[in-house]
C-alpha cells in the first residue's frame, strides 16, 4: 500500500543542515494499523507528512499502491490526498467559523460533490463517530474529545483507504483518548489502513505494529 | 464551493464588517464619479448643434446713451455685415453660446408644459451660427407681421411638446407659432445636456437685445478685431464694446465642467488607493492568521491554485455582499429619477462601478492569494 525506500529528509537553512530522517525503509500493507513512536523531534511527523504526500523526501522513493509519486504534479498529489488519505491532527485543525457538518464536508468540496450528497455523507460520517446531534454546533461549542471526533469524521467522509493520525489522543484525557482509539480500531476493522503517531505506549500496544524512530533513524 | 464560501464569509460577518463598509463606501463614491463621467461623456458625444469656430460675440453697452439705442444697434450690425472679413452677422439676446447667461420659461401645448431655454435672435442667426434646420425653415423679418411670433424649436422641445405629432404651424404658449425645427442647440457647450430650446424672432425696435454674433472668414486676426471695435466706438460714441471669441469662451465653459470632475476624480482616486491598500493589508494579515487552515485544506485535497482561487473568491463574495447593500442605495437614483438624469446613465455608472470594485478587490487579493498558494502544507500544519 505505502512503500518507502531509503527515505532521507534534510532541512536546510543558510547556516544549519538538519537531518530529520535517515535511510527509512518501510512497507505498510493494506488494512494494517501501525503506530510510530519516538521522542520529540525524532522525525515522526516528518515521516507522516511524507507518507501523506504533504512533504517531499530529500532522497529516496515513495510508492503509493505501487505508483512512484515523486513525479506527480501538485494537482495529482492533491487528488491522491483527497481520495486516498484521511488526516487526523493532534490539534484537530477545525475551522472555527464553520459548523461541524460544514467542517466535515470540506474534503468533498474538493471532489466537486453536490450540496445534498455532500451533506448526506457528512451526516453519515458524524453518525459513525457519535456526533449526529451536534451537526449545527461550532467547534468552539465542543469539548476536545468531540472536536477530535469531528476531525475523524472529516478524515473518513471521503472513504479513504489510508488514515494518517498525528497524535490523535495527544490533547485528550485518557478516557477521551480511549474513545478515539476505539473509533480508530473500528475503522481499521472495517478495512482502513491506519498509521498513527503517538507518545502513548498503551495506545501503541493496541496497534498491529510499532515503528520506533530515534534521531531520524528507524530503530524498531 | 460557492455556498461554502458564502457560509464562511457570512459566519465571519462581524470580523468583515469594516471591510464591507469600506467596499460599500468605495462603491458609492465610484457610482457618483461614474455617473458624473458617464453623464458628461454622453453629452459630449451628442452634437453641439452649431459651429463656434470663427464666431465672435460682440457685447454692446450703451451706458448713459438712451437715444435711439435699437436703431444704433441695427446700424452697427449693418456696418459689420458690410465688412469683407465678415461672412454673417446676427443680433440676439445676451445668452449667447458659451455665455454664463441663460433665460428659460415654460412652454405649453395641449396641457403639456416643458421648461425650455429661450433665445431671441434675428433672421440671420441660423446662418451666422451654422445651425441646420431639420424641418420647416428659420424665421424671416417678414414673419413678424403675423398674429403670432414665429419660433424655431429644437428636437428635444418638439419631442416634449408634440411627441410624434407634426409641430410645424402649431401654436404654443398662446403667442408662438412653430415654423421650424433644429436638431440640438447646446448653448453651454459639449458637456451640456441636450435641453429643450426655443428661438423667437426678436423685435428689432427693443434696445435690450444688444448682443451681436459675427462669423468672420477663417484667418481673420486681431487687427480686424481692433479695427472693428474702433469703427463701432466711432459710430456709437460713449458705448463700450467687448469681443468674446467663442473658441475661448468654450474653453472657459469646459473648464467649469471638467475642473470639478477632475477634483472628484483625484479625491476618489486617493480614497480608492487607501481602500485598496487597506484591503491588501487585511488580506495579507488574514493569510498569516490562516496558515493552519491553508495547510489543512491542502491536506484535504486543495491544490496551490485552488487555495489562491479560494482567497480571491472569498474577497469576491465579500465584495458581492457590499455591492448588494450599495445597490440598494444606487438603484434609487434611476428609480426616483434623481437630478432628472436618464436611467441609462445611472445604470451604466452602476455597471462600471461594479466592474471597477471587482477589479480592485481582485488586484488586492492577487498577491496575498499567491503567497497563500506557496505555503508549504506540512510547515503550516506544524505551526498550528
Amino acid at each position: 500500500m505505502i512503500n518507502l525506500t531509503n527515505i532521507e529528509k534534510v532541512y536546510r537553512t543558510s547556516s544549519i543542515e538538519t537531518l530529520a530522517l535517515n535511510n527509512i525503509n518501510l512497507n505498510i500493507r493494506k488494512g494494517e494499523f501501525v503506530s510510530i513512536m519516538g521522542p520529540s523531534g525524532c522525525g515522526k511527523s516528518t515521516l507522516l507528512n511524507i507518507m501523506g504526500l504533504l512533504d517531499e523526501p530529500s532522497k529516496g522513493t515513495v510508492e503509493l499502491d505501487g505508483q512512484r509519486v515523486s513525479t506527480y504534479r501538485d494537482k495529482e498529489l492533491a487528488r491522491l490526498r483527497n481520495e486516498k488519505i484521511g488526516f487526523i491532527f493532534q490539534s484537530f485543525h477545525l475551522i472555527n467559523d464553520l459548523s461541524v457538518v460544514d467542517n466535515v464536508e470540506i474534503p468533498l468540496l474538493y471532489r466537486s460533490a453536490n450540496g445534498k450528497p455532500r451533506q448526506t455523507y457528512a451526516k453519515e460520517a458524524l453518525e459513525k463517530v457519535g456526533l449526529s446531534n451536534r451537526i449545527k454546533h461550532f467547534p468552539k461549542q465542543l469539548s476536545g474529545g468531540q472536536k477530535q471526533r469531528v476531525a475523524i469524521a472529516r478524515a473518513i467522509v471521503g472513504k479513504p483507504e489510508i488514515i494518517l493520525a498525528d497524535e490523535p489522543t495527544g490533547n485528550l484525557d485518557s478516557a477521551m483518548g480511549n474513545e478515539i482509539m476505539n473509533i480508530l480500531q473500528t475503522l481499521n476493522n472495517e478495512g482502513a489502513t491506519i498509521i498513527m503517531v503517538t507518545h502513548d505506549e498503551n495506545m501503541a500496544k493496541r496497534t498491529h505494529r510499532l515503528i520506533r524512530l530515534f534521531d531520524g533513524t528507524q530503530v524498531q | 464551493m460557492i455556498r461554502h464560501l458564502f457560509k464562511l464569509i457570512w459566519n465571519k460577518k462581524r470580523a468583515h464588517s469594516l471591510l464591507l463598509v469600506e467596499i460599500w463606501a468605495s462603491f458609492l463614491v465610484l457610482f457618483g464619479l461614474s455617473s458624473l463621467i458617464v453623464y458628461n461623456v454622453r453629452n459630449y458625444r451628442e452634437p453641439l448643434g452649431f459651429e463656434y469656430q470663427n464666431a465672435w460675440a460682440i457685447s454692446l453697452n450703451s451706458n448713459q446713451d438712451t437715444v435711439e439705442v435699437a436703431e444704433k444697434i441695427e446700424r452697427v450690425l449693418q456696418q459689420l455685415r458690410d465688412q469683407p472679413e465678415v461672412e454673417a452677422a446676427s443680433r440676439m439676446s445676451s445668452n449667447f453660446p458659451f455665455s454664463q447667461s441663460s433665460m428659460n420659461n415654460g412652454v405649453e401645448y395641449n396641457k403639456k408644459n416643458v421648461l425650455a431655454d429661450f433665445f431671441s435672435t434675428d433672421e440671420h442667426f441660423a446662418k451666422t451660427m451654422v445651425i441646420p434646420v431639420l424641418e420647416g425653415r428659420w424665421y424671416r423679418s417678414a414673419d413678424s407681421v403675423g398674429k403670432y411670433t414665429p419660433v424655431v424649436i429644437n428636437r428635444k422641445l418638439k419631442e416634449g411638446l408634440f411627441g410624434d405629432e407634426k409641430p410645424l404651424g402649431k401654436v404654443i404658449g398662446e403667442r408662438f407659432k412653430v415654423i421650424g425645427v433644429v436638431n440640438t442647440f447646446k448653448s453651454k457647450g459639449e458637456f451640456m445636456a441636450d435641453k429643450p430650446a426655443l428661438f423667437e424672432l426678436l423685435d428689432v425696435k427693443t434696445r435690450w437685445n444688444d448682443l451681436l454674433m459675427v462669423r468672420v472668414k477663417p484667418g481673420t486676426d486681431a487687427v480686424f478685431e481692433a479695427k472693428m471695435v474702433k469703427a463701432i466706438t466711432t459710430m456709437v460714441t460713449g458705448w463700450s464694446v467687448e469681443v468674446d471669441h467663442l473658441t475661448d469662451s468654450r474653453k472657459t465653459t469646459h473648464n467649469m465642467t471638467l475642473v470639478p470632475v477632475i477634483i472628484f476624480l483625484i479625491v476618489s482616486g486617493f480614497l480608492l488607493i487607501n481602500v485598496a491598500l487597506g484591503l491588501f493589508g487585511v488580506l495579507n494579515l488574514s493569510i498569516a492568521k490562516r496558515r493552519g487552515e491553508i495547510g489543512l485544506r491542502r491536506a484535504l485535497g486543495a491544490t496551490g491554485t485552488g487555495i489562491s482561487e479560494q482567497f480571491i473568491s472569498e474577497i469576491w463574495v465579500l465584495a458581492t455582499f457590499a455591492l448588494l447593500i450599495g445597490l440598494l442605495f444606487a438603484v434609487q437614483f434611476p428609480l426616483m429619477n434623481v437630478f432628472d438624469i436618464q436611467a441609462g446613465i445611472y445604470l451604466t455608472a452602476i455597471a462600471i462601478s461594479i466592474v471597477v470594485i471587482y477589479g480592485i478587490v481582485t488586484l488586492c487579493a492577487l498577491f496575498p492569494s499567491r503567497l497563500a498558494a506557496r505555503i508549504q502544507p506540512a510547515v503550516a500544519l506544524h505551526e498550528e
